[in-house]
């Protein structure tokens, strides 16, 4: 453990994060040291495609807010060893923890390996989408990892979407104890789904019907031949009050509790991550008070709907990794009401995925038809293949700029009179953000 | 002029940005002034295929490829099997290739009859096939380098008589031995190459479409595009490639 902490020290002063190295070492040192050092914990674990960090950061708040000192794991690195360097460094000198809360953002393919160490009160699946091919496989497979880890602590306490037909589903299959999220209304395009990640029942095959959407593939969806159907949800949006650029206003059943809530963050998918962290924060026991406060005061985290202001300008940064979250920051973008320049950063990295091919599979025609929609930039290390689709949007040679180097883009969009908007993936996220960190003089993330 | 493209199975076989290649065709016949109209075939639904010129079929979940062969079984099968037998243009890649063949065997050992159209077969192996990889295709007399990202377990043997639409320079291919590349029998293309392929490969997809409106026009032409970002996109790819098999050599060597 002292090597772990040493480690990150010295990462740390020599100016470099330090997430998952100092993991590592402790690893090697001790494979189970994540056990010794979570133990006694209350840990709260969030896993699934899409919402993870933000609704950590709402669940750490919600804590926070109940006078509960809490350990997270906040820098994105949510793999076993940046999770075990976390926990490490959160031990006193004796190597037991200091804090008695965790919430842990864990990776869908990680959680076999974290739930047996960790042994979480809660477990929580957001969603399930098509992400990451390369890594993971299909989303079948990447369920079937989840289902391993659940498995390996029955008496967790399951938190589950009730509108995603593959994240509701993993009741059937496992012994835990569930509740259930979702949304009982209709919201946005309730047109039928060309392309979706949950066209057939998993339990016989039915191709799925849907009363209403949601989003994406989520909605109030049954299976015609063998009765599976969306559980009802104990924590759920009843009423969609309002919706703006700024936030949401909805009326929110918690049990039998009705009442209004606000939620600090736009677009539909934050609704979902707010109830997320509601249900799995009543779970774990926390006042609704402090979760309806932690909802409202939901803040932008780390590249999500983040937003900088450069001298007169703002920029919003939208990380986007999966066609879903691409499609959703589509619509948000182009629901602006002022003209916007506009930069899609595609890498890819390991932690990205090596293969880019799902940009194809989201729907940039909006973005490109959009008539507020001025200048488009592309950067990063696929910068090509994403000037190639979007020329295959409809957008013309001339009015795509390439642009591969991160601070040479932010100075080039700057220039512009223009609201901007940044749309990353995870890599050319971390980039992107460094460098306005260094034009506006913020913090950095590993300190925050 | 006018073609006709018929996607199979969309809902299914959609994995890996699978619309991007009907996308690209679409567009590269419009770019040049000639018409085409997309349709599609899905699970349940019968239709006559004599009417369509070019078809197209994606990769899918092996889950969701379950309840397809169930489809394939039926008229659709002899449908499919008869079109590619008339000479009719097909695009088939990944699990829609693998489908083309008489059966798939899973690393337990146990067989799924497939299409049975084309003499080729499909073993599932432990390792997934996985990363960007460049393979060079020959088309009357020209060649070109086709670059694509592979995603795959199963390994694919073509029958003795069967030509491969390629020979690997780097990547696994078909099997991740014999150097193969997909498949092309008559007016049939397979292979493995997601990416999606065709918008980063313009010469490849020029050669589909060109069969299909041979076969339909005889002597038509199709007038060159200038490629430009295509051809950016191709080439950083077969850099990143090429430049990592280089290395791989390079280590290869060192022991």
């Amino acid at each position: 453990m002292t090597a772990c902490k040493t480690a990150r020290r010295f990462l740390n002063r020599t100016g470099r994060g330090g997430t998952a190295l100092p993991g590592k070492i402790a690893m090697a040192l001790d494979p189970k040291v994540l056990r010794e050092a979570s133990r006694g914990m209350q840990v709260i674990l969030v896993t699934g495609t899409n919402g993870k960090t933000t609704t950590c950061r709402m669940l750490e708040k919600a804590l926070e807010e109940s006078g509960k000192d809490c350990l997270l794991n906040r820098s994105g690195a949510n793999l076993l060893s940046g999770i075990t360097a976390e926990f490490v460094c959160g031990t006193d000198r004796k190597g037991r923890p200091e804090k008695p809360y965790a919430v842990i953002e864990c990776d869908e393919g990680a959680l076999k390996q974290v739930v047996p160490l960790v042994h979480p009160g809660v477990i929580l699946v957001t969603n399930l989408f098509r992400d990451q091919l390369d890594r993971y496989g299909e989303v079948m497979n990447t369920r079937q990892q989840i289902l391993n880890g659940i498995r390996l602590s029955p008496e967790s306490l399951l938190c589950l979407n009730a509108d995603c037909p593959l994240t509701a589903t993993l009741a059937d299959e496992v012994k835990n104890p569930v509740v259930f999220y979702g949304i009982d209304v209709p919201a946005g395009d309730q047109t039928q789904r060309k392309i979706s990640d949950a066209k057939y029942c998993v339990h016989c095959g039915t191709v799925l019907s849907f009363a209403h959407y949601t989003y994406a593939h989520m909605g109030e969806w049954a299976c015609p031949s063998c009765g599976n159907k969306r559980p009802c949800p104990g924590t759920a949006v009843s009423a969609i009050l309002d919706m703006n650029p700024d936030f949401s206003l909805v009326e929110l059943r918690n049990g039998d509790r009705v009442r209004e809530i606000r939620i600090g963050l736009p677009a539909m998918y934050n609704l979902y991550n707010a109830l997320a962290a509601i249900c799995a924060g009543t779970a774990a026991g926390l006042p609704s008070e402090a979760l309806a406060e932690a909802s409202g005061s939901m803040s932008a985290c780390f590249g999500r709907m983040e937003g900088f202001r450069i001298g007169e300008k703002n920029l919003q940064m939208i990380l986007v990794k999966n066609p879903a979250g691409l499609d959703q920051a589509a619509e948000f973008v182009t629901g602006s009401r002022e003209e916007y320049d506009i930069a899609f950063c595609l890498n890819d990295k390991t932690a990205d995925g090596h293969d880019i091919s799902w940009i194809w599979d989201a729907d940039l025609e909006k973005v490109v038809k959009d008539p507020h929609r001025k200048a488009i930039y592309v950067s990063g290390s696929r910068a090509e293949d994403m000037q190639l689709r979007l020329k295959y949007a409809g957008a013309g040679e001339e009015e795509i700029i390439l642009e591969k180097k991160p601070d040479i883009l932010i100075l080039r969009m700057i220039t512009g009179t223009r609201r901007l908007f940044v749309l990353p993936n995870y890599t050319s996220m971390l980039e992107l953000r460094k460098e306005l960190l260094k034009t506006t003089g913020g913090v950095e993330f590993w300190k925050g | 002029m006018k073609l006709k493209i018929c996607h199979l199975y969309p809902e299914t076989l959609n994995l890996y940005g699978d619309r991007g290649n009907v996308l690209c065709m679409k567009k590269r016949l419009e770019w040049r002034g000639i018409d085409c109209e997309v349709d599609t075939l899905s699970i349940g639904e019968t239709k006559d295929l004599e009417g369509y010129d070019l078809f197209f079929m994606g990769g899918g979940q092996d889950f969701e490829q379950e309840v397809l062969l169930r489809d394939l079984d039926g008229q659709n099968g002899s449908e499919i099997r008869r079109a590619i037998h008339n000479g009719k243009t097909f695009l088939c890649i990944c699990g829609g290739y693998q489908i083309l063949g008489s059966h798939y065997e899973t690393k337990e050992g146990i067989r799924c009859a497939f299409l049975g159209a084309i003499d080729l077969y499909t073993v599932g192996g432990e390792k997934r096939l996985i990363g960007n990889y460049a393979y060079r295709m020959r088309q009357d007399r020209e060649e070109c380098i086709v670059v694509g990202f592979e995603n795959h377990s199963g390994r694919t043997y073509l029958g003795s008589g069967v030509r491969p639409l390629g020979t690997v320079l780097a990547g696994y291919g078909n099997n991740g031995k014999d150097h193969t590349e997909g498949v092309h029998f008559k007016n049939v293309f397979g292979t493995y190459s997601h990416g999606p392929v065709l918008p980063k490969n313009p010469g490849f997809c020029d050669c589909i479409l060109k069969t299909a409106l041979e076969y339909k026009y005889p002597g038509a032409v199709l007038t060159p595009l200038e490629d430009r970002f295509e051809k950016k996109a191709h080439d950083a790819v077969l850099e990143q490639v090429l430049g990592k098999r280089k290395k791989r050599r390079a280590l290869t060597w060192q022991k």
